[in-house]
């Protein structure tokens, strides 16, 4: 028996080790992936969700010996996938229930002149985000995650131009829909 | 248009090479409408970004278990609790004498002699009837002696705690707070704890004959 113990050790010991950093990992990475993810249209449970089977992703991915490189991009990539595969949730990016609230809780933050301006940019914010393709919208999301131009296009499936190019249209667009 | 503008984007989000960059960086100095566009795209940008954090923050918001609250103002009471048990446990005393001084030294408290005189004072004239009599007395001195106790040697420690403090907001409405009373006996234990709401804007006139 001790002799069966010994090789399993070794990749428990690796484990281990992994799960260490998938812990830090969690931490540092949790908040922007479920941004993204509700932003995309997940609703925050689904997005849990999400970002769980993503960390249990991870782990298996770490575990098998996976690339250590670019974690947080490996990251952005799974559950961005998870989310796509999600497609009924997905689809409902455009009916933006959680807009009507924002727009609401504006109310306690401010006087009832200044709830009125700001909610009047709300609006106008509001309109020219949903006047973004899928794919400027993406973009913005994910550099507003903190990701670069390379990782965004390989989270994406394009060329590190096209998200140069995608990225310029949609701040262009924001600029003048939305007249800040 | 200026040529420039076209990468305008792309220098704030510093991907472009550094000699590009760098040769960008002037013109925009000496260019008074990359500089306009510049601001604008860096607003609009921002914009985006606060219309992202906007939507999170609703989203995590009404995440919120419902019991939350309750358990606010759980935690509250259990603290209360907390502090009156341990201001109510019994303490045994210890005498900041120095080990030289003999123990009659350690006793003299003003008030509390002065009672104990007067009672004194009263004793005789009841003292050598019958037993019933001396029952009456024993009751009496206790009493007194209790009352001597409790006597306060010196005002209550008088703690003002902020509504808030106690309860989640809007459990207790705005302005009211508590004022915990401490009285400290002779013998250095805490002897009552008094909890009292005070409502402002009503205290003066509660207080007014």
């Amino acid at each position: 028996m001790s002799g069966e113990s010994v090789p399993l050790a070794l990749p428990l010991a690796r484990l281990a080790t992994d799960t260490c950093e998938a812990t830090t990992l969690y931490r540092e990475m949790r908040k922007p992936l479920l941004r993204y993810l509700v932003c995309l249209g997940l609703t925050a449970d689904e997005a849990q969700d999400v970002v769980q089977d993503t960390f249990v992703g991870l782990h298996q991915h770490l575990a098998a010996g996976g690339p250590q490189k670019n974690i947080g991009g490996w990251l952005f990539r799974v559950a961005h996938n998870a989310a796509r595969d999600r497609q009924n949730s997905y689809q409902r990016r455009h009916s933006a229930p959680l807009d009507m609230e924002v727009e609401a809780s504006m109310v306690d933050e401010a006087t009832p002149e200044q709830a009125v301006l700001e909610k009047e940019k709300f609006r106008r914010l509001r309109n020219a985000v949903r006047l973004l393709t899928d794919a400027e919208r993406e973009c913005l999301l994910l550099r507003a995650g903190g990701l670069r131009y390379r990782e965004i296009a390989e989270i994406l499936g394009m060329a590190t131009s096209t998200v140069g190019d995608t990225v310029e249209r949609a701040i262009k667009k924001m600029a003048e829909n939305c007249n800040v | 248009m200026c040529d420039y503008s076209r990468k305008l984007i792309a220098w704030i989000d510093r991907e472009l090479p550094e000699s590009e960059a760098d040769e960008l960086e002037r013109h925009v100095a000496v260019c008074a409408d990359c500089r306009e566009q510049l601001v604008s795209f860096e607003s609009a940008s921002g914009a985006f970004n606060a219309y992202c954090e906007a939507t999170f923050a609703v989203a995590t918001r009404r995440k919120l278990p419902r019991w939350l609250p309750a358990a606010g103002v759980a935690a509250g009471i259990a603290a209360a609790a907390a502090i009156a048990a341990v201001l109510m446990w019994p303490r045994q005393h210890v005498a900041l004498v120095p080990p030289g001084v003999p123990p009659a030294a350690e006793v003299p408290h003003t008030p509390i002699k002065q009672s104990q005189r007067q009672y004194a004072s009263v004793r005789p004239g009841r003292s050598h009837n019958n037993q019933r009599a001396s029952a009456t007395e024993a009751s009496a001195r206790a009493s007194h002696v209790q009352n001597i106790s409790s006597f306060p040697a010196e005002l209550p420690i008088q703690i003002a705690i902020p509504g808030d403090a106690m309860f989640p907001p809007g459990a207790v409405p705005p302005g009211m707070s508590f004022t915990a009373e401490l009285t400290i006996s002779a013998d250095g234990s805490a002897e009552r704890l008094g909890l009292r709401p005070r409502l402002a804007g009503f205290e003066r006139r509660a207080n007014q004959p």
